[in-house]
């Protein structure tokens, strides 16, 4: 295990390396330069070259990237373009707002579709299974957005009863019902995505489980129908669920760009999408980065997982 | 079976749901004025009588932004966000006023100005304070004006220095500026922001730019409100200077929410989370149900435009570019895109400038005018319709940016209008950075563009107009005039005004008799705010406009 963990470790520094070629030259050929982005008539051509200059932005690409690549493996990330703070600086400022936002969403993902599934799936054909089968299909096909106006349409503006963005009450002291409050909406639209295809997921994952020779044989034996699903079918259903999640971990900063947006979440996908498009080249780096880095890790943690809970594999 | 109860529970909310959604965002008669010329009109949806009362301190509001800034320091930055807090932390020698007119601020009254136009003197007021509580004098205005002029600077604004030689203090109260020749724009390059020379002297020029400490933790100026916060995402705070030059402003508290653009805005506005936003024209019928807002609307100093590429044969005729302009209806365009809140233009300056010519060739909505030119330019229709021309078609791609829906509306509906006179037009959108790239040097790829120039206070037209500026600068549509060129070298050495607009009257009519551009319409820009916000002035360029004198009434 350990061999292996170490040789999945190392592997990385290629791919990670094979990433930031990749996206360094796909930004760095995408239309558009960060200085030309804001066509102020008042800022000479002069006075524009001089920033380019400044910015590092007039040498070769590969001078640019080796530039870049020097200062990451410092630890430094660079200067944002345009907001000129230091994007490690704009990066953990914004990193908890994401977490909370996303850790909060993933636990009401997981308390209302993991349920749902298993009595999907033990209930396979009956009225209940059609019913989430559509409430989930429904799920998966309306956009997030979408799904987000219409929440603040009766939730925040109809009714008043939720904020219509940002993390806390202006002005306010810090309370945690007040971020809550202001939480629960956007966990609502974020949890919605995931929400439907865990369903799914733990419905097929829980109907081949349970067609399993050793759910009849306990059936069998005489346990309770609850103690066979929920202990000794549930804990084989869950394991493909658990890789899931692993695979889950970069759309935390994917999925967040939608919902951020919407309501004005100050958090990484936000910042991800302003950067954008600004072209801010060294936060739209190191954010990719930073979802590249998850990518890899969370397969890996997938992997590792699957070997935790499922005694027959081996490395 | 409960199941299914809530399923059609689900499906029932969702139906109710779009109904809420078509009912915001639908159509909505409303009726709406249009505001006259340049005087500012404001709208009141509340039949209340005007409150009448005497301003009253205290209080706080929330103004919406969408676009977050970036630093405090006007040497600097160069975006609206950041200059609009700069406006209120930070104070100048001249500032403008409402009619764009530059007045004196912490100058004692207008400079005194040599013969030759080369030395201006200003006066300040004694007992002026940053907000340190340290006096504001002339050693701190030679040191703001330094900044820019010395050789490390690294900052955006070099050229708009660029005619200063010398700043001196002539004593604690009298500053002295020399320039290498007479600038008349120098009057606004005056107004910038005077910074505490005690705070800043030790930071090296080179440096100044990254001084976050003083530029975006904690600037100091000398303006009507002191910095007090920044949480980047989410707000920024000012409160009050009690010794503000002017007097204390009556609001105690201003804090900016940010959101992620202006539709969100539109929705903090409905629910009063925010008390001020700059409305987006498409917003204003929905804005105009909220009973606790009211709307206030300006022209706004830019105008709308086509700009044709003259470095495409297409283009190179005047004939040609006069028919273009006489086959697109732009009263039609400003009532139904803009629903009549525009004033159709002829020149590339506003109706606000005091360089302003109402006296340009005009060239009316008249279809068989147009085909008569175009005739007398050697276009005629082929088999096909279209109009053709030594085995050349007639046909071109107007381009936009995305996002813009203005903009496209505009140029299906000259698809339409061209389209009838036996042009094809091809109406495409691009992403802004795609865009940019594909309009501007060195690639100059359009044929014909949509776009707006939001103007300066100053009307110089050498950045957009001077052959010069092809190349390199935002003359993209390589037009070039020897008389306009010379006109535009010469403009801003010219220090009597009306003597200056004379001379850029003559620029304002070549440009319309050429057509270099179809000028549009010059556009309102609109403001919305709780009815508690008192004695608000719309100034067509500044959002946050003597936020000083705003106070709030609470009945």
């Amino acid at each position: 295990m350990t061999t292996y963990l170490i040789r999945r470790l190392v592997m990385m520094i290629p791919i990670l390396f094979g990433i930031s070629v990749i996206s360094f030259a796909i930004m760095y050929a995408a239309p558009g330069k960060p200085a030309v982005m804001n066509l102020d008539p008042d800022i000479s051509v002069e006075d524009r070259e001089r920033q380019m200059e400044k910015l590092g932005l007039n040498d070769p690409p590969h001078v640019q990237y080796l530039n870049w690549m020097g200062n990451v493996v410092k630890g430094d990330f660079g200067t944002s373009f345009t907001k000129k703070q230091p994007v490690k600086d704009m990066i953990l400022d914004r990193l908890p707002n994401t977490l909370i936002l996303m850790i909060f969403s993933t636990i009401l993902a997981v308390i209302i579709s993991i349920p749902f599934g298993v009595l999907s799936a033990t209930k396979q054909y009956s009225k209940l299974d059609y019913g989430v089968t559509i409430t989930s299909f429904l799920g998966l096909a309306s956009p997030n957005f979408w799904i987000g106006l219409m929440l603040i349409m009766l939730f925040s503006v109809q009714l008043g009863w939720t904020p219509v963005g940002g993390v806390s009450t202006l002005g306010a002291d810090f309370s945690i019902l007040d971020r809550l409050h202001h939480l629960i909406l956007p966990a609502i639209v974020l949890a919605t995505a995931d929400m439907a295809g865990l369903t799914r997921y733990t419905r097929s994952s829980m109907l081949e489980v349970i067609n399993q020779d050793y759910i009849r044989t306990a059936r069998a034996k005489g346990f309770r129908e609850r103690t066979v699903i929920y202990k000794h079918g549930l804990r084989n259903g869950l394991i493909p669920i658990i890789t899931i999640f692993g695979l889950m971990l970069p759309g935390f900063i994917g999925g967040s760009v939608i919902v951020e947006s919407l309501f004005s979440w100050p958090g990484i996908g936000k910042l991800f999408i302003d950067a954008t498009f600004e072209r801010d080249y060294p936060v739209i780096m190191a954010i990719t980065m930073f979802g590249a880095v998850l990518t890899v890790l969370g397969n890996l943690i997938a992997d590792i997982l699957y070997a935790v809970l499922d005694p027959r594999i081996e490395y | 079976m409960k199941m299914k109860k809530s399923l059609l529970t689900l499906l029932s909310m969702i139906l109710m749901l779009s109904l809420f959604l078509v009912a915001c965002g639908g159509g909505n008669d409303t009726t709406t004025e249009t505001g006259d010329s340049a005087a500012p009109t404001e709208t009141t949806d509340t039949t209340e009588e005007a409150p009448t009362g005497e301003p009253v301190q205290g209080g706080s509001i929330v103004l919406g932004a969408s676009g977050e800034p970036v630093m405090f320091n006007d040497y600097y930055n160069q975006d609206s966000a950041s200059a609009d807090v700069t406006d209120l932390v930070f104070a100048g020698l001249m500032r403008s006023n409402e009619n764009l007119e530059m007045v004196p601020a912490i100058a004692v009254d207008f400079p005194e100005i040599s013969e030759d136009g080369l030395v201006w003197t200003y006066k300040l007021r004694e007992g002026v304070l940053f907000h340190d509580g340290t006096e504001l004098t002339a050693d701190d205005v030679v040191f703001s004006f330094n900044i820019p002029i010395h050789p490390d600077y690294t900052g955006p604004r070099g050229s708009t220095f660029a005619q200063l030689e010398k700043v001196e203090a002539l004593d604690k109260y009298t500053v002295q500026f020399t320039l290498s020749e007479p600038d008349a724009q120098w009057a606004i390059t005056a107004g910038y922001s005077i910074l505490p020379k005690h705070l800043l002297e030790d930071v090296a020029i080179a440096d100044l730019e990254d001084y976050r400490s003083f530029n975006i933790e904690n600037p100091i100026g000398a303006g009507p409100f002191k910095f007090v916060s920044w949480t980047p995402g989410q707000n920024l705070v000012v409160e009050a200077f009690d010794e503000y030059f002017e007097g204390r402003p009556y609001l105690d508290k201003i804090t900016w929410r940010f959101a992620a653009d202006a539709n969100a805005l539109v929705l903090l506005l409905q629910t009063g989370d925010v008390d001020h936003i700059v409305a987006p024209a498409s917003e204003l019928a929905t804005i105009e149900t909220f009973n606790h807002v009211k709307l206030s609307s300006t022209l706004a100093l830019r105008y709308d435009y086509i700009g044709w590429n003259l470095q495409n044969p297409l283009f190179q005729d005047t004939k040609v570019r006069q028919a273009l302009t006489h086959a697109i209806d732009r009263e039609e365009i400003t009532e139904t895109i803009l629903e009549g809140r525009a004033q159709v233009a002829h020149a590339p300056v506003s109706p606000l400038s005091w360089a302003y010519n109402d006296n340009v060739p005009k060239f009316e909505f008249n279809p068989e005018k147009a085909k008569e030119l175009l005739a007398e330019a050697g276009w005629e229709p082929g088999a096909d319709g279209i109009l053709q021309k030594d085995g050349q078609k007639f046909s071109f791609t107007i381009l936009s940016n995305d996002g813009n829906t203005t903009r496209r509306d505009i140029g299906i509906i000259v698809q339409q209008y061209l389209g009838q006179i036996g042009i094809e037009v091809k109406p495409e959108q691009m992403e802004w950075g795609a865009f940019l790239d594909k309009i501007n040097p060195p690639n100059y790829d359009f044929d014909a563009v949509v776009l707006a120039w939001g103007l300066a206070l100053d009307p110089d037209p050498t950045a957009i107009w001077h052959s010069k500026e092809i190349a390199q600068g935002l003359n993209n549509i390589s037009f070039s005039n020897a008389e306009v060129d010379a006109i535009s070298d010469a403009n801003r050495k010219i220090l009597d005004q009306t003597e200056r607009a004379k001379e850029l009257a003559k620029v304002w009519e070549i440009l319309a008799e050429e057509q270099p551009y179809t000028y549009l319409y010059y556009p309102q820009q609109h403001l919305a705010m709780n009815n508690k916000i008192q004695g608000f002035t719309h100034h067509p360029r500044v959002t946050f406009y003597r936020v000083n004198e705003w106070w709030i009434d609470n009945n």
